[in-house]
């Protein structure tokens, strides 16, 4: 179990103006699942070949349980790294890619084979050992992989975009594969994504970070409920910003006087509720008269574009709801109190 | 038009040309190799060349020679080769440059090449001079025979200088096209940075290696004119001694030059297929 701390880590790459990653400090606790998340180009994958050692940061230290590693050979410092392409070695069975850290550690051959074959019936593949990574489909490469990385029993292991390359189906199983296995065997386990839906699903915390910066690093849940500012609300499908003033518990805005749950933050600032939360019909407080502008079914969920004067609002209901909707109609609807916040 | 019919006639042309030059030649040689000559009167074939190539001592050196000459050239040219590609991947200041230099020597000819090495490595040749000039030696005279020697170190030295871009720019390519990531994977499993180049990058850049190294053994091992103009009298390379058989006033030499033609080609072949056989196990083991 390792206590992994980044400290003002920094990447300013030779020749770039801005720096590729700028000042990230996070603190992982052992055995936590944590998620890198942001768009492609931000910086994550940076950070996670400064974590391997595969790149020398500007500035800002890594450190595992309070000794820094960035001294260390990436071959002595206990982290591996599974990339998003698999990457097996094409040239190897199956099992001789599993064995490969084994046998760079020239660990004795049997030993090699026991150990290689346990990994195989952990990840659900026993009896693969024999074919090319060719012959594998794309969701037993990715827990090929796993085992190939798994198997040298790392304080740390880093994952690239671990759900991306999979259909919908293979998504759950792996990520309760992975999930289970990170469990069992305690490891500290970063994972960098683009997908806030494969953070979410993952993830114990996760550190979202746009243009190098890191903006927030919560729970899942917080960022649907508390983002810090309107770019990380975006970033997890939030519409809804409402220019206003936060005073005593009302925000005072273009919607009128709406009434905010305990603890909201005062002053000026944007009020922000996700769509899925805006409710059709009459309920307690907040209650509104909206026009409808569009109706879009999406299947299980249908969006509505709505306007209350000139403010638009996105909400995201139950399609039963809104049967016989269309543009024009005026309709009722209500923000419940705790669903409301506001960022300063 | 079926498909297949539009594929035979589009392969045709280049098919004709190497059907009729290559096998055409192929087949002359080897009839006369046979002594199988109608023209002038030669209609019974017989093994008589192959007896005298074969019973001949010379030949045995020769074909020594060759395989040292074309052996040794590939290996040292691919460690080379490989050694700089490793080098020129990398991003540094002025690679552009470096890079255009070391491939600049690919667009000269192999014979302006040997007139270099003449002229720099002979015991009448530059180094010599300086090197008697700075008293490290008495004479020109006295400098290690570089050229005309018997371990053909001025045809070697040559082969390597012409084949080494070649060989690198195959190389550099497989691995620019490989990208660095495998490396990565393998670093971060625990390999030593000779762990990844032996067991990850070279079998991944091999089959690139082999095919670059495939022909510059079959070229070195069937040219004429490097060893012709840098080698010694005796013995001779191979080609070298075909082509004197060729050249021989007496005639009847001739179906000797075509047997040891034809006995170049197949030796060449047999080295090539038991080469990639045994290379390919041992890289990828």
């Amino acid at each position: 179990m390792t206590h992994v701390s980044i400290q003002e880590l920094t990447k300013v790459y030779p020749g770039a103006d801005t720096p590729a990653l700028d000042r990230l400090s996070l603190e992982i606790a052992s055995g936590e699942l944590t998620a890198l998340l942001g768009p492609s180009g931000c910086g994550k994958t940076t950070t996670m070949k400064m974590i391997a050692g595969l790149l020398e940061p500007t500035s800002g230290d890594v450190r595992f349980d309070d000794r820094s590693i960035l001294r260390d050979k990436p071959e002595h410092r206990g982290v591996v790294m599974v990339f998003q392409n698999y990457l097996l070695f094409p040239y190897m069975s199956v099992a001789d890619n599993v064995g490969f850290g084994l046998k760079m550690r020239k660990t004795d051959p049997t030993e090699i084979k026991r150990r290689v074959s346990e990994m195989l019936d952990l990840v659900k593949l026993p009896d693969v050992g024999d074919r090319r990574p060719s012959a594998l489909s794309g969701g037993q490469q990715q827990r090929i992989a796993l085992a190939r990385a798994l198997i040298v029993q790392p304080e740390v292991l880093l994952l690239d975009e671990p759900l991306s390359n999979l259909d919908a189906h293979l998504r759950f199983e792996m990520r309760d594969l992975i999930r289970s296995l990170q469990q069992e065997m305690g490891i500290t386990t970063i994972f960098v994504t683009h997908d806030q839906e494969e953070a979410v699903v993952l993830a114990d915390r996760v550190a979202l970070i746009l243009d190098g910066q890191m903006k927030q690093y919560d729970r899942a849940d917080a960022f649907y409920k508390r983002p810090v500012d309107e770019a990380t609300a975006r970033f997890f499908g939030g519409h809804n910003f409402i220019p206003g003033k936060s005073v005593g518990g009302t925000f005072d805005g273009p919607l009128g006087q709406l009434t905010l749950a305990d603890g909201a933050v005062e002053g000026a600032g944007k009020l922000t509720f996700r769509p899925e939360n805006v409710r059709v019909g009459q309920g307690d407080g907040n209650n509104l008269s909206a026009r409808v502008a569009d109706v879009i079914y999406l299947g299980t969920q249908t969006r509505l574009k709505l306007r209350v004067g000139e403010t638009e609002i996105d909400a995201v209901v139950n399609p039963n709801e809104v049967e016989g909707f269309k543009p024009g109609d005026i309709v009722p609807i209500h923000l419940p109190p705790q669903t409301l916040w506001v960022i300063s | 038009m079926s498909d297949r019919l539009k594929i035979i006639l589009l392969l045709l042309p280049a098919m004709s040309v190497i059907v009729l030059l290559f096998f055409g030649g192929l087949l002359i040689g080897l009839m006369r190799s046979f002594n199988y000559m109608p023209v002038i009167g030669l209609t019974e074939p017989n093994l008589q060349a192959y007896i005298n190539v074969f019973t001949d001592e010379e030949f045995y050196w020769s074909f020594l020679l060759s395989f040292h000459i074309s052996f040794t050239s590939t290996l040292i040219s691919c460690i080379l080769a490989v050694g700089a590609a490793l080098l020129l991947r990398r991003a540094f200041i002025g690679r552009a440059v470096i890079n255009f230099l070391f491939q600049l020597n690919l667009t000269v000819p192999h014979l302006v090449g040997a007139i270099g090495i003449l002229y720099l490595f002979s015991q009448s040749g530059v180094f010599a001079r300086l090197a008697a000039e700075v008293d490290l030696i008495q004479r020109p005279a006295d400098f290690p025979a570089m050229v005309f020697d018997p371990f053909a170190i001025g045809i070697i030295l040559q082969y390597v200088w012409k084949e080494v871009p070649f060989i690198g720019v195959i190389v550099l390519a497989n691995m620019q096209a490989l990208g660095e990531n495998y490396e990565s994977v393998a670093r971060s499993l625990g390999a030593s940075k000779w762990q990844t180049f032996r067991h990850v990058l070279l079998p991944l850049i091999f089959p690139g290696i082999l095919s670059a190294s495939v022909i510059v053994f079959a070229f070195t091992f069937g040219a004429y004119e490097i060893p012709a103009l840098l080698g010694a009298n005796y013995p001779a390379a191979l080609p070298v001694l075909a082509y004197r058989s060729y050249t021989d006033v007496d005639l009847a030499a001739r179906p000797e030059a075509m047997a040891l033609a034809i006995i170049i080609a197949i030796l060449s072949a047999v080295m090539i297929f038991i080469y990639i056989r045994y290379s390919r196990k041992r890289v990828r083991s």
